[in-house]
């Protein structure tokens, strides 16, 4: 008697710990995901690869571009996001081709493509080690994502294991939307300059 | 059941266990070998001092740097290097075994990668150099032949005890390093 109920508990125990085993199984994304790297706007994070610094953030309905050749604008149906900052290589020199904004509902936006040509766009600059560079960044969201949401920036847009700055973007706030700005070239080490119409 | 079948069966049973943990392992490392030892050989190990001036047999080749320029920057923190190297074929089959790839290090062990176009200031400040190909110009590679090549990188400018290391795919761990 006492050795069928041992077999009948064993076989229970068993099921039981087979069926926690493959509840819990990570999926292949979740063992492949970027190593996070949390980081605040206004201060410099420090990761292994690269260190980036978010200085600015700033929201507008309408973007002027202003260029050698010609003057455009741009509308959009969400709101315009430019983020401004520093980059720099911490041991080899390499491009950061990828940054999304996570919005506080977990949607992410990739970067927009309408504005890619500009000077100093994040994926346009090589960054070497020891050599800080002025980096931009925009992004056209929905404006219920603006607030609480998250800058998201990597080597590249899948890159299993790599390092993922994740960056606060407390400051970013409905109530600052600008109706229009102005996003021009420069001559300066800061190879443009934004500034409110 | 008799106590000496009891024993023995016992034996077995706890050398089996103890055996997983041997065998476990060896079958990770028998399963990921290939891979372990690709990585090994894809890894900057060995390297190949060269001093100012001479050349180094590498790679199916006579290798010797020909000038390492300094150029100002686009910035003043910036500092141009223009490395320049010639290769001397022996062997062109060895010498296209495998990409070349170009580093210049510090005493900090930083690693600058080649620029991937020189620009108006080497062709101002340096203009032979312009002209040469980047690493790839191997891929023209006859037996007896010089091929002389140049890279660019964009250095801070305080960096100091810079060297140039080059690999070849094929040769590998090794990698000519000149100071």
């Amino acid at each position: 008697m006492s050795a069928v109920l041992k077999g009948l508990g064993g076989l229970a125990l068993a099921a039981a710990v087979l069926y926690g085993m493959q509840r819990t199984t990570p999926g292949y994304g979740e063992i492949t995901a970027p190593r996070p790297v949390a980081g605040k706007l206004g201060h410099r994070l420090e990761g292994r690869a690269f260190a980036i610094d978010i200085a600015k953030v700033q929201l507008a309905r309408t973007v002027a571009t202003k260029g050698a050749a010609r003057d455009s604008n741009f509308t959009t149906s969400g709101v315009w996001v430019l983020v401004e900052g520093t980059a720099e290589a911490r041991t080899e020199s390499l491009t950061l081709l990828s940054a999304e904004w996570l919005g506080a509902n977990g949607v992410r936006y990739a970067m927009s493509q309408r504005l890619s040509s500009l000077p100093g766009m994040l994926p346009g600059q090589r960054l070497e080690p020891g050599l800080p560079m002025p980096v931009l960044m925009a992004f056209e969201i929905p404006e219920g994502q603006v607030a609480g949401g998250t800058l998201l920036i990597a080597r590249s847009a899948w890159a299993p294991l790599a390092e993922q700055a994740r960056i606060e973007m407390a400051g970013a706030k409905p109530v600052d939307i600008r109706p229009c700005l102005v996003l021009a070239r420069s001559q300066g080490r800061v190879p443009w300059t934004v500034s409110a119409e | 059941m008799t106590a000496a079948t009891g024993m023995s069966e016992r034996r077995r049973y706890w050398l089996s266990l103890a055996a997983l943990a041997v065998v476990l392992p060896l079958a990770i490392v028998v399963n990921s070998w290939d891979s372990l030892s690709e990585w090994r050989r894809s890894e900057f190990r060995t390297p190949i001092a060269v001093e100012r001036g001479t050349t180094q047999a590498y790679a199916g080749a006579q290798w010797q740097l020909t000038g390492l320029t300094r150029l100002p920057g686009a910035t003043p923190e910036t500092t141009l290097i223009v490395a320049e190297f010639d290769a001397a074929v022996d062997d062109p089959a060895l010498l296209q075994a495998g990409p070349c790839a170009v580093v210049l290090t510090d005493d900090k062990g930083r690693r600058w990668l080649p620029v991937f176009l020189p620009g108006r200031t080497v062709r101002q400040g340096r203009p032979a150099a312009a002209d040469k190909p980047r690493c790839y110009g191997l891929a023209r590679a006859e037996k007896g032949k010089t091929i002389t090549m140049a890279e660019t990188f964009t250095v801070p400018e305080g960096a100091t005890g810079l060297a140039l290391s080059i690999t070849i795919g094929g040769a590998r761990p090794a990698y000519l390093v000149f100071r």
